[in-house]
């Protein structure tokens, strides 16, 4: 194979990034060096982990002080209005606190308890790229942000003239040329297996509860919670969702993964495709259900 | 119920039946990333100089490092490499490996003189347990239906949609080679 493929150790997983054009090997380095740095200030911003974040200067102080925010994080905190809104509340960044009830997120000792009863119409995002939380919700910005990484590596290599590469975090992924092109998806109870899909869309992600899943509440968990429930949901299906940006995919398998029949109607107006894997014994079979062959 | 919906549960689901025992061997999905000059090249651009210095604990090194890094030790020797750039000691290349469930990873660290970690790069990444043989099977079922479509047997798998581990072992990988630093290298 032709070109430079490297990983790195980010965003709580793998973060694999290809150059295929036909550059010197000292430039397409330089190139994928950069494009890394690109994904690591979006998790220095976004991660909920790291008390130093934008992301958790919000939520210690957004509910009290509006808080001034940099670019990316406002676009992500834009989109993420947009997505709530799409999908009637399907999508939902305030559900961090059952995140950190089932022990998928940190407890942060200067956290103060958050409400109950808020939800994502409770970040407003005011002129100037500020932000206020109306009431004391905490925001986890899981579900997004690292499909918004993969976009904006994906642009940083577009600018730097790249025709053709890749990104992948950890399944959340974005081809730059390849108009046609095609991805496996694991099996959810398998997933050393993989399913080959033919796609013209640029982005995919998955959700699946494979290698996250806990033990919570008697139930096998993945880290995805119902906005409408605030429940976590079943690890035993896998979403993977097909768009032209990645965070938009991103955002779409949560909203497909916690409510399939009301995420499906979502799909259109994002020009996505869904395919869901949903294992129905323990033997080993597989359903597969394709939006794109309704 | 939502009709679109309906038409989509409708759609006679593709049943990709329990697996069978294939004898047809296809590569599982693994990826070269960097040799070990290349990772030495990528994290340390400026050196001029890697010394070979292979690193042997002593039993009570060892039960040091397994203590502070709560990771057990593997194999007597770590293959280490002493940086430098124009004589000045530039930090430490550390190569080391994980096995998870599903995975054996080979990757390499960098750390400053001073111990500090200054990039982690992955040299190798390998599903295995059996895999390739099972994945066969699976992928056999697709054959002349829609998911199989333009599908070789032995094709390159490129890009996987679906998390790969979480970085969990290779978190505690680093701990160990920072716990090494700390008790061999200092």
């Amino acid at each position: 194979m032709t070109g430079t493929r490297r990983a790195r150790p980010l965003l709580g997983t793998l973060v694999e990034i290809a150059i295929e054009d036909d550059l010197p090997s000292a430039d397409s380095v330089q190139l994928i060096d950069r494009a890394f740095a690109t994904v690591a200030r979006v998790q220095a911003l976004m991660s909920f982990h790291n008390p130093l974040s934008e992301l958790s200067r919000i939520n210690r102080e957004a509910w009290l002080r509006t808080v001034s925010v940099s670019d990316e994080t406002w676009q992500v905190l834009t989109a993420a209005q947009q997505l709530s809104e799409a999908s009637d509340g399907l999508f939902d960044i305030t559900v961090a606190p059952a995140l950190e009830r089932a022990g998928f997120l940190p407890r942060h000792a200067d956290h103060l308890p958050a409400s109950s009863h808020g939800g994502w119409r409770d970040v407003e995002l005011l002129p100037g790229q500020q932000v206020r939380l109306a009431r004391r919700v905490r925001l986890d910005l899981g579900g997004i942000a690292k499909g918004f990484a993969v976009d904006q590596a994906i642009a940083q290599l577009r600018d730097a003239g790249v025709v053709s590469g890749s990104v992948n975090a950890g399944g959340d992924l974005r081809v730059l040329g390849n108009p046609t092109h095609t991805l496996h998806l694991r099996h959810p109870s398998l997933p050393t297996q993989l399913l080959p899909v033919s796609t013209t869309h640029a982005a995919a992600a998955t959700s699946a509860g494979y290698f996250q899943h806990r033990q919570w509440a008697g139930r096998l968990c993945c880290p995805i919670v119902h906005p409408g429930t605030r429940l976590l949901c079943d690890a035993r299906r896998s979403v993977t969702v097909f768009a032209d940006q990645c965070l938009i995919a991103d955002a779409l398998t949560k909203i497909l993964y916690a409510d399939p029949e009301r995420g499906s109607r979502v799909l259109e107006q994002f020009q996505a495709r869904a395919v869901m894997l949903e294992p129905v014994t323990h033997s080993g079979e597989c359903h597969v259900f394709d939006s794109a062959a309704a | 119920m939502n009709d679109d919906f309906r038409k989509w549960w409708a759609v006679p689901a593709i049943i990709i039946p329990a697996m069978v025992p294939a004898a047809i061997a296809a590569p599982a999905f693994a990826a070269q990333y960097l040799t070990q000059e290349q990772a030495q090249q990528a994290l340390f651009p400026e050196a001029s100089r890697f010394v070979d210095q292979p690193l042997r604990l002593t039993p009570e090194q060892a039960s040091a490092v397994e203590k502070y890094a709560r990771v057990r030790m593997r194999g007597a020797e770590q293959p280490v490499w002493r940086v430098e750039a124009s004589g000045r000691h530039l930090g430490w290349f550390v190569l080391d490996e994980v096995y998870g469930k599903h995975e054996f990873i080979t990757y390499a660290v960098a750390l400053d003189a001073s111990g500090a970690v200054l990039g982690v790069e992955i040299l190798d990444y390998r599903e295995t347990h059996g895999g390739e043989v099972r994945q066969a099977a699976w992928r056999a079922q697709f054959t002349g239906k829609r998911y199989g479509d333009g599908l070789r047997l032995g094709e390159e798998i490129k890009n996987i949609s679906g998390a790969t581990l979480s970085c969990k072992h290779i978190s505690e990988g680093v701990r160990r080679v920072l716990a090494l630093h700390q008790v061999a290298l200092k």
